[in-house]
């Protein structure tokens, strides 16, 4: 089974990872899901845990918001066991969600009590996927207090990247790097046009290893309206872009997957000649 | 010519170039923070030092660049030398 690891004492132990990104509205949660639903896909048992205390979206984005009894916040001020709060998913049965609180703020946790919940999931967990908040304060220290690996999102933006610059950085002071990157919302005929950022321009500015690319697609809007991960849909080209990535994280080598470019002919004579492409 | 931009690879003024180059300098000064006025000294420190051994130097030629490079930042003082109407006689 992938993500299983042994801890010092011998005990078989998931791994941590911690979505984060800087800015807000990047897609970090729409990842989380989409992640957390295509390893649990494979067979694998993963609890995605939404650390955004206070702006609760984990359950909507996965469907789950009528079916919260307890909270983060709940568990670790010892009101309710971890078990009480895990939802299952409606259609993995291997899938759980740990709801963030909505009525409390970011100070009701601390990092040593999310490294504790952490030790708690991954233990019966083989992947752990816990959904930051945006922004570089509190409640992103204590999302990454417990992580082993840390997965940066941004989009090809320069405010993105300027903020996921700055997030790397943290996360190297933090002893968790270096850092993997998804660049997600990639629009493949504005950047084969030059004007966006391509692939091989985040990277040479951020200077991290690349996890996967996810192209800009309508059918997470839909998707995400329904509550349902864009994983399930094979015509969903974010959704095969999030397996891609599942597989990547799983060890598999597999390479990114390439986003068809859905250009024109116009633009594929021109890319003929050299035009650069990406 | 901006066909020919076209056709043969990215266009200098095109946006995302534009965005490469301003996120490069920005990225640079928010990860060093290095103020002007510390560059300055930095200039004023480096000629006095490097004067010691290369009287040739010109410390206002000096330029410092700080950049991004593969596996770290770099940081790169170009010092310019005075070339000597004829080489110093030796005493």
């Amino acid at each position: 089974m992938d993500g299983k690891r042994l801890s010092v004492s011998g005990v078989i132990m998931g791994r941590v990872i911690t979505v984060t990104s800087g800015k807000g509205g990047v897609g970090k949660t729409t990842t989380t899901a989409n992640l957390g639903t295509a390893l649990a896909m494979r067979g694998a048992r993963v609890a995605v845990v939404d650390a955004d205390i206070g702006l609760r979206n984990l359950d909507v984005v996965m469907g789950l918001e009528n079916r919260i009894v307890y909270d983060l916040v709940d568990v670790v001020e010892g009101r309710a066991r971890l078990r009480q709060a895990l939802i299952k998913d409606k259609r993995l049965p291997e899938l759980c969600l740990l709801p963030a609180a909505q009525t409390r703020d970011k100070d009701a946790v601390n990092a040593q009590q999310m490294i504790d919940l952490t030790q708690q999931l991954r233990a019966e967990f083989d992947y752990v996927l816990i959904d930051s908040p945006a922004g570089i304060e509190a409640g992103f220290r204590n999302a990454i207090a417990g992580a082993d690996e840390v997965i940066i999102v941004t989009t090809p933006e320069v405010s993105a990247v300027r903020d996921a610059d700055r997030i790397v950085g943290l996360i190297e002071a933090a002893e968790k790097g270096p850092a993997s990157l998804i660049i997600n919302r990639i629009k493949p005929r504005l950047v084969s046009r030059g004007e966006m950022l391509s692939v091989e321009d985040v990277l040479e500015l951020l200077a991290i290893s690349l996890l996967g690319i996810v192209p800009e697609d309508e059918t997470i809007v839909i998707a995400t309206n329904r509550g349902e991960a864009a994983v399930y849909d094979p015509n969903s080209l974010a959704g095969r872009a999030y397996i891609n990535i599942a597989q990547r994280l799983a060890g598999e080598d597999v390479p990114v997957m390439a986003i068809p470019d859905q250009q024109g002919v116009l633009d594929r004579l021109l890319s003929l000649f050299g035009r650069r492409r990406t | 010519m901006s066909f020919f931009n076209g056709l043969f690879g990215r266009k200098r003024d095109s946006s995302a170039e534009l965005a490469k180059q301003r996120l490069l300098t920005v990225l640079i000064d928010d990860r060093y923070k290095l103020t002007p006025e510390m560059m300055a000294q930095l200039k004023a420190d480096l000629a006095e030092v490097l004067q010691r051994y290369l009287p040739a130097i010109d410390a206002e030629q000096i330029e410092v660049t700080l950049s991004r490079g593969e596996a770290h930042d770099l940081l790169k003082a170009d010092v310019p030398l005075r070339r000597a109407a004829e080489p110093p006689s030796k005493r």
